[in-house]
């Protein structure tokens, strides 16, 4: 199911949660609604699944105009950040109450419900009760029950901030399992990148309830629409430098000319952000653009990451791991065409 | 310098010492006040009850037997009272929890003036006696009261309700469940607070209604707090008392209304000279039966529990 969100705007009293918000959701698609904290990814999906109402815009599910419908009639399955599994209900009463709810009937509601238990793999765990299931089991549940009643969309609210690292990694995975088995429509909320990097089919980037970016996830790591997205996504975080152009270079501050070739394009005198991905920056290039001062020097397992002064910049730079470099020493900087951006310092807005 | 930890360590004990002291100073009052009020009571309580003939005054018994006890379980009275007192019991406890259920669940609700109704439900709390009585006695009125009024309403016939020994009871009871109410709803709402909202919110995303919620949602999570309740409430109505005073100065119209304390009571105060003997026997009696359903009630919970 295609949800349309058409000038979407929350108000609580004086702040604005979400703000003028227009995004188109394709049908079948696992989205991730990224963004840091409190602003206003679960306001957005609460507004979608009807919890909350809408203070001006409008969300069509397909065709229809969804936004007045009270939760039940809108057909979506929720997921808690915390569960919120009922805990005086077994698994199976749990995943059994949307059904029971609907009047199903008994043997089609236990049927469907085991059906369900068997997609997300709790079928063993039928007569346990939440307090006995670990987190990532709990989980499992919770989607388990959000996915009984057949609904049009799936929703998840931080569905993996509660589990340990390593079971979060395995969950994602589920979860983009269950939402391909089925193919049901799918939004997630989480503030991680590569979170939403490692399994979404489209990102939709939130700043402070306005929308940054929909795109891909290699798009938006490729072609940030601007310089919020870029220091958003990617570890480690974008080398974030300051210059103004001066004769067709980037002059950066400490006094750092970089003879970047798009810079030609650029007015004179402009102040702009020259943003590097770290894998971007190629330490003794042949085709020098800068030169810079090498600081320090750490390898990690197979990966070699370069601290270099740009300026009055430190940047990481990754080096191949058979060159040595002393402290120091002088190094040529070249950069790469993709991984490189420049954005307007005033507005964060992309130039380059 | 390896002086320095040896002294810091003596000092230390030293303060734990006086840690120690410090908590006994705060702890005696207290202990004093439940040694001389409570548990001395108790154990006297216990004793005198196994003594035969004892006089209060001069301390003298005819010896040690469980005459007192044989006494008191055929006496007629007695009897009486035990059955008043199961009644009221049976009566009150469900009817009370059912409806303070209901009325602490419709409080916690967000509703217009909540504070005007949550404070109208606790009124009874801060209420006088004698002031609660009269408005009582006007409302069981025979000729004027509302009872009557309503129960004409729908065609029943007038219950004399604080004349005649049939509408004594009755009248006890809808007192007694009225008085109970306010500590009943106090208890249940802060149980109800500490139930998660997302719950609700989940049940009312997949289109539970409120009857489906409050059932399948509310009760359940609630239960914990509404066994507690029950408990306290059932302990304190097995020593129904003083709720025979406002309406009735005394045991009911004929003396029907005699509860287990009320016989204590009157064994203890009216009897002259006093019978001490029965009316310990008698408490420790109905301290009997308030243990064997306390415990019944825990063994309940912990079944329902699993
Ligand atoms: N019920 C509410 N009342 C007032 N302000 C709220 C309410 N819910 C959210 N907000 C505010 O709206 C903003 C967005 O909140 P939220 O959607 O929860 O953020 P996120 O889920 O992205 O962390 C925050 O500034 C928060 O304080
Ligand atoms: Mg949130």
């Amino acid at each position: 199911m295609k949800v349309t969100i058409q000038n979407l705007t929350k108000c609580f009293g004086a702040t604005t949660a979400v703000n003028d918000f227009s995004a188109v959701i394709e049908s079948g698609e696992l989205i991730a609604l990224l963004g840091p904290s409190g602003c206003g990814k679960s306001t957005m999906l609460n507004m979608i699944s009807g919890i909350l109402p809408v203070t001006k815009g409008k969300i069509f599910f397909d065709d229809e105009d969804v936004t007045d419908l009270s939760p039940e009639k809108r057909g979506v399955g929720l997921v808690f950040q915390n569960y919120a599994l009922y805990p005086h209900m077994t698994v199976l009463e749990n995943i059994c109450f949307p059904l029971e709810i609907k009047k199903v009937k008994k043997e089609e509601r236990i049927a469907r419900a085991k059906e369900m238990a068997k997609l997300v793999h709790v079928e063993a765990l039928l007569d346990r009760k939440p307090s006995q299931l670990s987190g990532g089991q709990q989980q499992r549940v919770a989607i388990a029950r959000a996915l009984v009643k057949h609904p049009r969309i799936l929703l998840l609210d931080e569905p993996l901030s509660n589990l340990d690292a390593r079971l979060r990694i395995e969950m994602r995975e589920e979860i983009r399992r269950i939402q391909q088995e089925t193919g049901i429509t799918t939004i997630f909320v989480t503030h991680d990148q590569e979170e939403a990097m490692s399994i979404s089919d489209h990102i939709v980037l939130m700043r402070d309830g306005f929308l940054q970016q929909i795109a891909r996830p290699q798009e938006l790591y490729d072609e940030p629409a601007n310089c919020f997205v870029a220091d958003f996504l990617g570890t480690p975080p974008i080398n974030k430098t300051y210059g103004v152009v001066k004769n067709g270079t980037i002059v950066l501050e400490g006094d750092c000319t970089v003879a970047l070739e798009a810079a030609k394009n650029l007015d004179e005198g402009r102040e702009v952000i020259l943003s590097m991905r770290a894998e971007a920056i190629i330490v003794n290039d042949s085709v020098p653009l800068a030169e810079g001062t090498i600081d320090e020097v750490y390898v990690m397992g197979k990966e070699v990451l370069a601290y270099v002064q740009l300026g009055s910049k430190r940047v990481r730079a990754y080096v191949e791991a058979d060159e040595e470099y002393g402290k120091g020493e002088k190094v040529k900087i070249g950069l790469k065409k993709r991984g490189v951006f420049v954005f307007d310092k005033e507005t964060g807005e992309r130039l380059v | 310098m390896k002086q320095v930890p040896s002294k810091s360590v003596s000092r230390f004990s030293l303060e734990k010492l006086k840690n120690k002291s410090e908590w006994l100073i705060y702890l005696v009052p207290f202990a004093v006040g439940v040694i001389i009020f409570t548990l001395y009571p108790i154990i006297n309580v216990f004793l005198t009850s196994f003594k035969e003939n004892f006089n209060y005054m001069t301390k003298e018994f005819s010896g040690w037997g469980l005459g007192n006890y044989t006494y008191v379980l055929q006496d007629p009275y007695f009897h009486q009272a035990l059955k008043n007192t199961f009644f009221y019991v049976f009566i009150v406890i469900p009817i009370s929890t059912c409806l303070a259920v209901l009325i602490a669940t419709l409080l916690n609700q967000k509703i217009k003036f909540s504070g005007l109704f949550q404070t109208a439900y606790f009124l009874p709390m801060v209420t006088s006696t004698i002031a609660v009585g009269l408005a009582w006695r006007f409302m069981f009125n025979y000729k004027s009261g509302v009872f009557n009024y309503f129960l004409g309403l729908f065609g029943i016939d007038a219950i004399n309700w604080l004349q005649v020994t049939t509408g004594n009871f009755p009248a006890l009871c809808i007192y007694g469940i009225w008085a109970i109410l306010p500590f009943t709803i106090i208890l249940l709402l802060s149980g109800l607070q500490n139930i998660d909202p997302m719950y609700y919110t989940a049940a009312k995303v997949d289109g539970a209604g409120p009857i489906r919620i409050f059932f399948k949602i509310t009760v359940p999570l609630l239960m914990p707090t509404i066994f507690l309740v029950m408990i306290v409430n059932t302990i304190s109505c097995f020593k129904v008392f003083n709720e025979l005073f406002p309406l009735f100065s005394g045991p009911g119209v004929a003396n029907n209304l005699y509860t287990a304390v009320y016989y204590i009571y009157y064994q203890f105060r009216i009897q002259i000279p006093s019978r001490y003997g029965y009316a310990t026997a008698a408490a420790v009696i109905l301290f009997g039966i308030i243990f064997v359903f306390t415990m019944l009630q825990r063994i309940i919970e912990k079944k329902l529990k699993n």
